[in-house]
């Protein structure tokens, strides 16, 4: 067999998998698009379609605002936040400090269980008077505080971000103290040898050789915090009135309880063209940047 | 290095793209995920012994769907009776029954039954609520039961309710009453002596237990369709006596939800919270810790329906005598409404392959003797609408005498509402638990606003 003829063979072996690619992802996929322009209500399986109303009830309506508002602050708190923390972490576990192991797996623990089990039992720690957090503060003395997490307007989706960074932290802690590890000995010495204090080793040395690492994680939890989800269903139901909807909470509540899959649609196209700038946005900034390496 | 950060840049971006559209697409097209899922597997194995009908030797399957949990204790009746039962009745059949929670429940019966993969059996609703008998009749899923020979036993209305056109589509459990379970002994210990009958002297009563440092009410706002629980029942009182056609007539747009009538139901309910005799913080607890609360003695009352007696009778931190009564949202002088409505109840897929053994199933299981009829007048635990049963337990006997005696007694609004309204209803009135400067009629304007949108459909 020579080679032109092995190179066309090849071709039929992804037809398979191909073909699959197209009828569960793309297909459906296009058929949102349809669906937005319709009133489908994803159960009757006749529908109208009525042109651009979905875009318009949706415009006029505060719930995109809203949702939309919710995903940019819980993508960037989390992301933000999540690294800091995470980032510090590594610092900690990297150093020559007793029963490393143990504090290491200790971290990475909350990443194993399902977020609805973590959601779960979240929402008891947060639970007002009661809970771990109320009934701890209250056992220090601290009396008077308002424990209502969950319950409140300007509380709820916060917490429900601690969450999420509490349960993430230990992906990007294990992907930085790896960055950490590879940081080549030499260079450190070097540095100290040149009278560089430990700050200086972190900043000059240990940060720029993170920057892959830097990278892995910020594109990891924001693409985690744009699809946003479980939180806001498992453990707030989206509430208190719509304080914690995410954009994909919007979309599932819409679809699923109101029985507007058309609108939903429409929401999913909307949200996928935001997601599309912000990626974009962040795209180019990341290409634009120096990596030293 | 450059072009691998472009890689994983690129990837970035078609990785979020592929989740935002995943996530929307799959909704749309659950067609495409149920077929491939091991869930629909039953089904297609029913599909299998296709054509058994009437042929007694060979095996058939029967999925049933239903939305509630495995009761706490003992056997089950739909996931551990049924099946059993039938299986000694028709030897060849096999039920195979699958309960989830409410909420999990609309959305898979309904992907189910849009893809052709439907259950055999399913759990259906009265009226227009969400899975309504109305809906599924006229999208043509629930196959119509009015050859069946069960029906003089149930009440009339059980039957009307899950009727479309006329025809009945699904067999109602019985009848569900919401209402204010109390504990008898924090209500004597704040020194009410006896059930309030009219709102005065409800806000009277709270007002007692608040002064004795009882919490008078527990809600668990958190989820937030409890909100339904002291609203229909107010609705009941101050909607309906003076209009009772009222919902039929929002459909024509002669009525609207800034009316009078459901202004002072939002602000009845709504003083309840700013009078504090609600929980405080009852945003941030869910149901099931409210009705630990109940049950632990902590607050006096808590609104649910018949539904629940399990959950409230459950064994708590104290020992305490139960009772239940009507939220009388009534002005004094007036008479109590109650909220009560025909229960939800068990559908045939009008596609089922085996529609014929299906019919069978009920023919036996509805026929007022059989084994299987015993065990679900048992474990049954709405009051009874099948001539000759009776309440299996005493504590709902006086509301009970009161709405069969006077005929004092409203449906659930949400049925004869579109499903969305209710939800409308609960996230813009969270904002009024919450704290916010939400008024009344702010709730019942989004209310509208979502019955114009939802009704055109």
């Amino acid at each position: 067999m020579n080679r032109a003829v092995m190179k066309k063979t090849m071709y039929f072996f992804v037809l398979p998998a191909l073909i699959f690619y197209l009828l569960f992802w793309i297909f459906p996929i296009l058929k949102l698009f349809q669906y937005s322009v319709t009133d489908y209500n994803g159960y009757v399986q006749s529908f109208n379609y009525i042109g651009f109303d979905n875009f318009k009830t949706l415009y006029r309506e505060e719930i995109l605002g809203v949702s939309i508002k919710n995903t940019l602050l819980y993508t960037f708190i989390s992301v933000i936040l999540g690294n800091i923390i995470a980032l510090a972490l590594a610092f900690l576990l990297n150093a020559n400090i007793r029963a490393k192991g143990l504090y290491r797996s200790a971290f990475y623990i909350p990443t194993l269980f399902s977020a609805i089990v973590v959601g779960f039992i979240w929402s008891y720690i947060y639970m007002p008077d009661e809970g771990l957090i109320a009934s701890l503060l209250n056992k220090l003395g601290m009396t008077g505080l308002d424990t209502n997490f969950l319950g409140s307007y300007d509380k709820a989706l916060y917490s429900i971000i601690a969450v999420d960074i509490w349960k993430n932290i230990g992906t990007s802690t294990i992907i930085f103290l790896a960055g950490l590890q590879t940081v080549p000995q030499d260079l450190i010495e070097a540095g100290k040898i040149d009278g560089a204090g430990r700050w200086n080793l972190v900043r000059f040395i240990k940060l720029p050789l993170l920057a892959t690492s830097v990278t892995i994680n910020v594109t990891l939890s924001i693409i985690n915090g744009l699809k946003a989800f479980d939180y806001s269903y498992i453990m707030t139901n989206g509430g208190p009135g719509t304080s914690t909807n995410t954009l994909i909470f919007a979309i599932y509540k819409m679809a699923f309880t109101e029985q507007l899959f058309g609108k939903a649609s429409a929401l999913g196209i909307i949200s996928f063209a935001i997601i599309i700038v912000i990626t974009a946005v962040f795209v180019l900034t990341l290409n634009r940047r120096e990596v030293s390496a | 290095m450059t072009s691998w950060k472009k890689k994983v840049a690129g990837l970035t971006l078609a990785s979020l793209a592929v989740a935002s559209l995943s996530a929307c697409g799959s909704n749309n097209n659950s067609n495409s995920e149920a077929s491939g899922s091991p869930a629909a597997s039953p089904s297609s194995s029913a599909s299998a012994s296709a054509g058994a009908g009437t042929d007694a030797s060979k095996p058939v399957t029967l999925t049933m769907l239903l939305s509630g949990s495995k009761a706490a204790n003992g056997p089950d009746f739909e996931l551990d009776t049924l099946p059993k039962l039938v299986k000694e009745k028709f030897p060849n059949v096999t039920v195979e029954v699958q309960k989830l929670p409410d909420d999990q429940y609309y959305t898979a019966v309904k992907a189910k039954l849009a893809s052709g993969e439907g259950p055999d059996f399913f759990l259906v609703f009265p009226k227009l609520a969400n899975m309504g008998a109305i809906e599924v009749a006229k999208a043509g899923y629930a196959a119509d039961l009015s050859d069946l020979g069960f029906w003089d036993n149930f009440s009339p209305s059980a039957k009307n309710d899950m009727s479309y056109e006329g025809k009945p589509y699904a067999v109602s459990r019985g009848m569900d009453i919401l209402g204010a379970y109390y504990n008898k002994d924090l209500f004597a210990k704040a020194g009410i002596t006896e059930i309030p009958k009219d709102w005065p002297s409800f806000l009277a009563a709270s007002e007692k237990l608040k002064a004795a440092g009882v919490t008078p009410i527990a809600m668990g706002d958190k989820d937030p369709w409890v909100i339904q629980f002291g609203m229909y029942q107010l609705a009941a009182n101050s909607v309906y006596p003076s209009d009772p056609e009222f919902d039929t007539k929002l459909q024509t747009g002669e009525t609207h939800f800034s009316d009078a009538g459901w202004i002072k139901t939002i602000n009845q309910y709504k003083e309840l919270y700013d009078k504090g005799y609600v929980s405080k913080n009852s945003l941030g607890m869910a149901s099931a810790q409210a009705m630990q609360q109940f049950v632990d003695g902590k607050a006096a009352m808590t609104f649910t329906g018949t539904w629940d007696l399990p959950g409230v009778t459950a064994k708590g931190a104290v020992d305490f005598e139960r009772g239940f009564f009507s939220l009388p949202g009534n002005d004094a002088g007036q008479p109590v409404y109650a909220s009560a409505s025909t229960a939800a109840g068990y559908a045939i897929n009008a596609k089922s392959k085996n529609l014929d053994v299906a019919k069978q199933v009920f023919e036996y299981m509805f026929d007022g003797q059989s084994p299987l009829f015993q065990a679900w007048a048992e474990s049954n635990t709405s009051i009874p609408v099948y001539a000759g049963l009776k309440p299996n337990n005493d504590m709902f006997n006086d509301v009970l005498a009161d709405i069969q005696s006077t005929g004092h007694a409203f449906y659930f609004s949400n049925q004869m509402w579109p499903a969305g309204v209710s939800d409308a209803m609960q996230t813009k009135f969270s904002e009024i638990i919450g704290g916010k400067k939400t008024t009344a009629e702010d709730v019942a304007k989004t209310m509208q606003s979502k019955y114009d949108e939802l009704n055109k459909n």
